[in-house]
């Protein structure tokens, strides 16, 4: 019983941290209906910024957010401006292609300036600290705050959107780029608006990600099947689909947590021998292609 | 009889296209007879593989306009099949290629029947999932491996062995895969001008108006994904043999399949020649940049940053390829 309660609330945790990855892949895609293989390695900047920013003035790991934000939303514009931009006149092919070209420059850049090794944070008022709540459910301090603040962010970015003029005029985008357009809303504006929030976004769970999660170049591809995952069962371009599927995401990559539970229950032999850790993200990538097959829309999807 | 005079009729090409050709295909004949490095063998085989992959590729990606991006599944695939076969069984290669071709052609049946009701950008994402499920499947399971893969070791076999396709020199293998490269291009030009070859097209300008035909669009697509699965499989079977020691990343990681992608675009998606222009450019430039500045210069990864700008400057300034462009400028000559 204590792992299957210890494995939920594992899984609901990282899972809000993962709805904010997807946030910011939902948010693109519904402006401007363009699939983002790089957004993985904004998350890999993002978790590199907030790591070095960190650890060259000594600041608590929480306090470099701000500076994350602000070096996503510079890096979406700068992407969206000088990139993307060319690729929305071209056929369809050519966006998977051309953002993929993106992911492999800044994954290589990356490698470059950093190198391939793991990096980890060793400092910082939360890092190693947990609370023993009972039940023998221990919950790192971190992940606790990486969860409440990737709510709050979710929160800021939702109000944002729904709230502020100009949210309501990248929803309206989202909507119906047409009508949008028609009603005096500039689109390239809001396009490039859109790429901003969503790196931002992203870059922001990086830099709370950081704070238990390793850092290498490579991390950023299983984020980005992650985020997929989320988006497609939130349903492409919905915000509040992007929050409830994270949640749904975080759970199946706590499988092997299940597992274990149900070989106890049952006291099965045979479910002992099956390597369920080496499939935990496997799931992720069966549940996106059920989900696609089944219901392409996703959950709260408009966009089919 | 008909087929075949399909294939060999080439007619509908200008006379220089058909020139170059040839001269590129004497080329590639007297090739290993010319002086050249061992690396340069290696390069002039992986573009001939990689202009394999991208022919089949291009049959449902370039013709049909359905981007696969889960294309490496079926490269692994075959490799395995032809390694676990040889190294476990003793079969020959002969044998265990048709087999991973089977086993190939099954799976791409069962994924293509749900994959097709996708479109789009869904289409695309969903057959990477898949491709990275097969691979993480792989990489648990003892029987092939696992993670370490399954090595073939060479010395066991007398060297030329015709049967089971262990060389020592790289010449065999050369002239193998150069057969299997020249059948391909026949192939596809049967293929183009086939009813299918013609259905897809339909099917890539506008499905409603190619079904209100009466073509049956999911089936022809299925059909055709058989076809550029059989393709993938069989060169994986020949990979196999030629690198002798075959790993989950290495034969059936994302790079791959977007690499085959990559090339067939980079031609020119849905022409003849695109797959091989692609493969030509990209093969050589991207084991030599590897070669030159990451190995000898010590940077790591540059060649895959200047890789990926090119990468970036064709989906954004000329998304039809090279031959896009080549066609550009005949038209503007008329």
């Amino acid at each position: 019983m204590d792992i299957l309660i210890s494995s939920i609330v594992a899984g609901l945790l990282i899972g809000m941290a993962l709805a904010l990855v997807a946030l910011g892949l939902t948010i693109i895609f519904g402006v401007m209906d363009i699939v983002n293989f790089a957004h993985g390695e904004f998350l890999m900047i993002g978790m590199y910024t907030g790591l070095f920013t960190a650890q060259s003035t000594g600041m608590d790991p929480l306090l470099t957010l701000p500076l994350a934000a602000l070096v996503g939303f510079l890096l979406g514009v700068l992407c969206y401006a000088g990139f993307v931009r060319f690729l929305l006149r071209g056929p369809m092919v050519a966006q998977l292609l051309g953002t993929f070209g993106l992911m492999l420059l800044l994954r290589n850049i990356a490698l470059l300036i950093f190198g391939s090794e793991d990096r980890a944070l060793h400092h910082g008022i939360l890092v190693g600290k947990s609370f023993d709540v009972g039940m023998e459910i221990i919950l790192p301090a971190t992940k606790l705050a990486a969860a409440g603040l990737s709510i709050l962010a979710f929160g800021a970015v939702w109000l944002f959107m729904k709230k502020t003029r100009i949210g309501k005029a990248l929803t309206a985008t989202a909507l119906n780029r047409q009508a949008a357009s028609y009603m005096g809303i500039p689109a390239e504006r809001m396009n490039a608006l859109a790429w901003g929030i969503g790196v931002s976004s992203v870059t922001i769970a990086g830099a709370l990600l950081v704070n238990f999660w390793s850092v290498n170049p490579y991390v950023g591809l299983l984020f980005t099947m992650i985020a997929f995952a989320i988006v497609a069962l939130g349903g492409f371009g919905s915000v509040p689909g992007a929050l409830f599927a994270g949640l749904v995401v975080g759970l199946i990559t706590e499988i092997p947590g299940f597992w274990d539970f149900l070989t106890l229950a049952f006291s099965a032999e045979w479910m002992e021998n099956v390597p369920m850790t080496s499939f935990k993200y496997m799931w992720v990538y069966v549940a996106y292609f059920v989900i696609m097959v089944v219901r392409p829309r996703g959950l709260f999807g408009w966009k089919y | 009889m008909e087929v075949l005079n399909s294939a060999f009729d080439f007619k509908d090409f200008p006379r220089l296209d058909l020139t170059i050709a040839a001269l590129v295909a004497v080329f590639l004949a007297f090739f290993p007879v010319l002086p050249h490095s061992s690396f340069a063998m290696a390069t002039v085989i992986q573009f001939l593989m990689f202009s394999l992959y991208g022919m089949g590729w291009n049959t449902i990606g370039g013709y049909g306009g359905q981007v696969d991006l889960g294309k490496a599944q079926y490269v692994g695939i075959g490799a395995y099949t032809t390694a676990v076969m040889l190294t476990k069984w003793d079969i020959s290669f002969w044998f265990s290629m048709p087999v991973g071709v089977c086993f190939s052609v099954l799976w791409s049946f069962i994924l293509g029947y749900p994959l097709f009701r996708l479109k789009g950008h869904y289409f695309a994402i969903a057959t990477i999932a898949t491709s990275l499920v097969l691979k993480d499947l792989f990489e648990v399971w003892d029987f092939v491996g696992a993670a370490r893969g399954i090595e073939i070791s060479p010395i066991q076999f007398p060297s030329p062995d015709f049967i089971r396709l262990i060389f020592k020199e790289d010449v065999y293998y050369y002239y193998l895969i150069l057969i299997f490269f020249f059948i391909g291009i026949l192939y596809m030009n049967w293929f183009r001008k086939s009813r299918l070859g013609f259905q897809l097209r339909a099917i890539k300008d506008n499905e409603e108006v190619a079904r209100s035909l009466g073509i049956n669009v999911h089936w022809a697509k299925i059909r055709t994904y058989a076809i550029a699965t059989a393709f993938v499989s069989v060169v994986g079977s020949f990979h196999a043999c030629y690198i002798k020691n075959i790993e989950p990343e290495d034969t059936m990681s994302l790079d791959i399949s977007i690499l085959i992608a990559l090339m067939a675009m980079l031609g020119g998606a849905g022409s003849l020649w695109g797959p091989i222009i692609g493969a030509g450019i990209l093969i050589p430039l991207k084991s030599y940049l590897k070669e030159w500045l990451g190995a000898r210069a010590g940077l790591i990864g540059i060649d895959l940053i200047i890789y990926a700008l090119i990468i970036m400057a064709i989906s954004a300034f000329e998304p039809r390829g090279i031959w896009g462009i080549v066609q550009k400028i005949r038209r503007r000559r008329r």
